[in-house]
């Protein structure tokens, strides 16, 4: 029989040896992300919720004022259709932070037409249905998580038949409609934490760099895209410098015009 | 979706058997994303958001890779890597846009599963570091997933 004390001393070892493999090694307190940059990973492009939870702990916001549920235009050509789908699937988060159970259904069904349009809507059937089915019993985690899950079904369709490039037009479409609403709400009760959630200078990188190997697609709204980026590139990209409400309302402005150019035909 | 199903697939002992002789003959950058999946399941719980999309490749015994992540102030983040190696030791760690690290103490590694945690002290770019650490694989797939809340 081991007696207490030491029984006690042992589990301390135990626990504390336990405790030393759950956190490993110690990592170095600075790495130099000079020598990183040549390996580094493509980012993940954060959905449209991600922004909106950030700003929603800012103060509250009336989300009712930014949903959009209508129809809109129909289109064939495929860059386009991908475009349109990104903002579709955003203005299903915003529906979502709405808790406007109407407007999501309408979404769910615009989103599987949309897809149909460019042949994945086998890909997200499942989803559309979920989507709706979690709006009627307002589970309103459930219609974020399957509207996660759409756009990634969506894309992964598209990457398996090496539509790479019109997957990145869908996180694009998702990106600029994101950026519209933040710098909406933040133009009209303006925070420097607000106006903070819209330093993504590696993200615009990230789409310039995308749509720069689109030549192809030689379309009015993505040169429009093009162009634009490079006039919001500096309003962002501002270091440890706060941005302005002057850059927030110029940034609204552009992303806007850039969703009107997406949702309409010319 | 796939890879909830795979997570569930796994917890039934009856078809057990088959995983294994699936990870060892056909083992996948998807295989180790169910485990990274696996890992942050508890963390739903918690009303974390995990996201679909994930980074995932392979990694020579002792080599290292970064991805970049857009973070933002105000969101906390839980980043977990697995792989399919259950004899394989992996890290993964947080660095902020100037290299220094940027985490919160509570992050873990245990075998195949790493995490790591973050409430980010300012919207931007961060580094995101894994690391096979060991492993008897001269090739080892990872997967990394992440949620935020």
């Amino acid at each position: 029989m081991i007696p207490f004390a030491r029984y006690l001393k042992l589990s301390v070892l135990v626990a504390s040896s336990l405790t030393l493999c759950a956190h490993g090694a110690q990592a170095p307190q600075h790495i130099d992300v000079k020598q990183l940059s040549k390996k580094v990973e493509d980012v993940v492009v954060p959905l449209p919720n991600e922004v909106f939870g950030a700003l929603n702990k800012l103060g509250s916001v009336n989300w009712k004022e930014y949903v959009r549920s209508d129809k809109g235009t129909n289109f064939t050509e495929r860059p386009r259709i991908a475009l349109l789908l990104g903002t579709v699937i955003a203005d299903g988060f915003i529906a979502v932070q709405a808790e406007d159970a109407p407007a999501v259904k309408e979404i769910g069904q615009r989103v599987q037409t949309l897809a149909r349009g460019i042949g994945v809507e086998r890909s997200i059937t499942q989803h559309a249905k979920a989507i709706t089915e979690a709006a009627d019993k307002r589970k309103w985690e459930n219609v974020r998580q399957e509207l996660d899950r759409t756009q990634n079904s969506v894309q992964q369709a598209m990457n398996e038949v090496h539509d790479e490039k019109l997957s990145q037009l869908v996180s694009l479409g998702g990106w600029l409609r994101g950026t519209e609403v933040l710098t909406a709400v933040v133009t009209k009760h303006f925070s420097t934490e607000g106006a903070e959630l819209l330093h993504q200078p590696d993200l615009l990188v990230y789409f310039q760099t995308r749509l720069q190997a689109m030549p192809e697609f030689d379309l009015a709204i993505i040169r429009e895209i093009r162009g634009a980026l490079v006039e919001v590139k500096p309003l962002i990209d501002v270091g440890r410098a706060h941005i302005s409400p002057e850059s927030v309302k110029k940034i609204n402005d552009i992303t806007t015009r850039l969703d009107y150019g997406i949702v309409t035909r010319e | 979706m796939r890879a909830f199903v795979k997570v569930l697939f796994r917890g039934s002992s009856s078809l057990a058997i088959l995983l294994a002789l699936r990870l060892t003959g056909f083992a996948s950058v998807d295989d180790a994303q169910s485990f990274a999946l696996q890992a942050a399941e508890p963390y739903i719980k918690e009303g974390f958001q995990v996201r679909e999309d994930y980074w995932g490749g392979d990694l020579g015994s002792g080599e290292k890779k970064a991805v970049r992540q857009q973070l933002f102030k105000g969101n906390e983040y839980w980043f977990w890597m697995g792989t399919e190696v259950e004899r394989a030791r992996i890290s993964v760690h947080i660095y902020d846009a100037e290299g220094k690290l940027a985490e919160q103490p509570d992050g873990w590694e245990k075998g195949h599963f790493a995490a790591a945690h973050i409430i980010p002290k300012s919207t931007g770019s961060y580094f995101i570091i894994v690391n096979i650490e060991e492993s008897p694989e001269e090739r080892t797939h990872w997967a990394l997933v992440y949620g935020f809340r």
